[in-house]
């Protein structure tokens, strides 16, 4: 055989991956989101509707620019966090 | 090998058999691939047909002992790089081309693990000649909960196995080496512990602090060995409360080990849909800083930390686990 199969079984030791439940880098706007809502849940509360104003209290919008409504929110956490 | 010819420091140093071990995340073998793997000191094959079918076989021809994970891939067996043998998926020998209709053909005769996947884990059953089929598995309660949703975590440490289990059974440790952390930054650094015995374990727990820091742990014994813990986030994770985690440790040899951690959160919708944004954007990494802190310490654990002690009220529920595994050792030796 000349092409060494064992390229299908390279072990590397220690495997110390930061990263496990990503499918690709976040975008700046998903960073600033993620930071955002941080700050929201810490100063302005838990409940939907308080995430929704605390977001257009401090205009990150979506990225067509619309301010947030509660079906608008609940629709990009899915599709982010699914 | 087998139980027969194991010393029973042999055992406690790579790790306990009839009994679950986790063995590798699924996605680490994909349909059609293969991969080695290091459990309990001993040399296995994951192979996985491209249908999806896992098995685990020894990585050893019963030719000559070459290891199969230097084959090919041959779709629903492996054929061994040194002269050709091919070994089906549940270890039988499906041909010798060198000498067809060779007496090998049609025998079992490489070992194979009963193997299940769970939470996005592989899971495998290490029996012994006496006792080859599984014991009972029963799930750790948040995997297979609906309403919880989780990460799992994956990690390789040169620590040995013993280490990193003790290190889950000693919640004061959160207090100091993980003070400057996001989760662990309250509560006393002063504790009373207890010890509660369980159907399937035991708790060690805190007698005046619970839902601050990582006031309690149980230990599981449910055909597989697992700790169940939990650690309140702050606000700043929104809604859904304190994240739990299912830890589980695989003995790799008597100095390495690899450690699941599945960080859980009973949340549902769109409080779900959130953490997980969350978690994949700022939180994952936050946890592994913590983990990171527990490597280092243990890592740099001189091998016979367990041999010179002086040890105080609070190692109890490290006491207990050793002397737990002490004499399952024991008795799987002289059994
Ligand atoms: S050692 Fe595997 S075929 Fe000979
Ligand atoms: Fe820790």
């Amino acid at each position: 055989m000349s092409d060494n199969p064992s390229k299908n079984t390279a072990q590397d030791w220690p495997y110390l991956e930061i990263h496990q439940s990503r499918t690709h880098e976040p975008t700046p706007y998903e960073y600033k989101l993620a930071a955002t809502l941080e700050d929201v849940f810490t100063k302005d509360g838990h409940a939907l509707e308080d995430v929704v104003r605390g977001l257009n209290a401090r205009k990150v919008h979506a990225p067509d620019g619309a301010a947030w409504t509660e079906e608008s929110f609940a629709a990009e956490m899915h599709r982010l966090g699914a | 090998m087998n139980a027969v010819n194991l010393t029973a420091e042999h055992i406690f140093a790579t790790g306990l058999r009839d009994q679950w071990h986790p063995v590798v995340p699924s996605s680490f073998v994909a349909p059609g691939a293969m991969r080695k793997v290091t459990v309990l000191g001993e040399q296995w094959l994951l192979f996985r047909r491209s249908d999806g079918t896992l098995s685990m076989l020894a990585d050893r021809c019963p030719h000559r002992g070459a290891p199969l994970s230097l084959g090919k891939h041959l779709g629903d067996r492996v054929a061994c790089w040194y002269h050709g043998v091919e070994v089906e998926s549940d270890g039988t020998v499906a041909s010798v081309p060198g000498l067809p209709g060779c007496n090998l053909e049609g025998k079992k005769l490489v070992r194979s693990l009963p193997v299940r996947e769970v939470a996005g884990a592989v899971l495998a059953y290490f029996g012994t000649e006496q006792q080859p089929q599984p014991s009972e598995l029963t799930l750790p309660d948040p995997l297979v909960d609906p309403d919880v949703d989780a990460f799992l975590c994956y990690a390789e440490w040169d620590v040995p196995w013993r280490y990193a289990v003790e290190n889950l059974l000693d919640p004061m440790h959160g207090a100091f080496l993980h003070h400057d952390s996001h989760t662990m930054f309250d509560g006393d650094t002063t504790a009373k512990f207890r010890i509660r015995e369980t159907d399937r374990g035991y708790f060690f727990e805190k007698t005046d602090q619970r839902g601050v820091n990582f006031d309690w742990v149980e230990l599981c014994r449910t055909g597989v060995d697992w700790v169940d813990l939990s650690i309140p986030y702050p606000p700043s994770a929104g809604p859904g409360g304190a994240f739990g985690i299912v830890g589980m440790v695989r003995p790799v040899d008597e100095e390495r080990c690899a450690v699941f951690f599945w960080r859980y959160r009973k949340v549902q919708g769109w409080q779900r849909d959130t953490w997980r944004f969350l978690y994949k954007t700022l939180i994952e990494e936050r946890h592994w800083d913590v983990l990171e802190q527990d490597r280092v310490m243990l890592e740099a654990m001189p091998s016979d930390a367990d041999q010179q002690e002086n040890l105080y009220q609070h190692d109890l529920g490290v006491v207990r686990l050793r002397r737990m595994y002490k004499s399952a050792a024991e008795e799987q030796a002289g059994a």
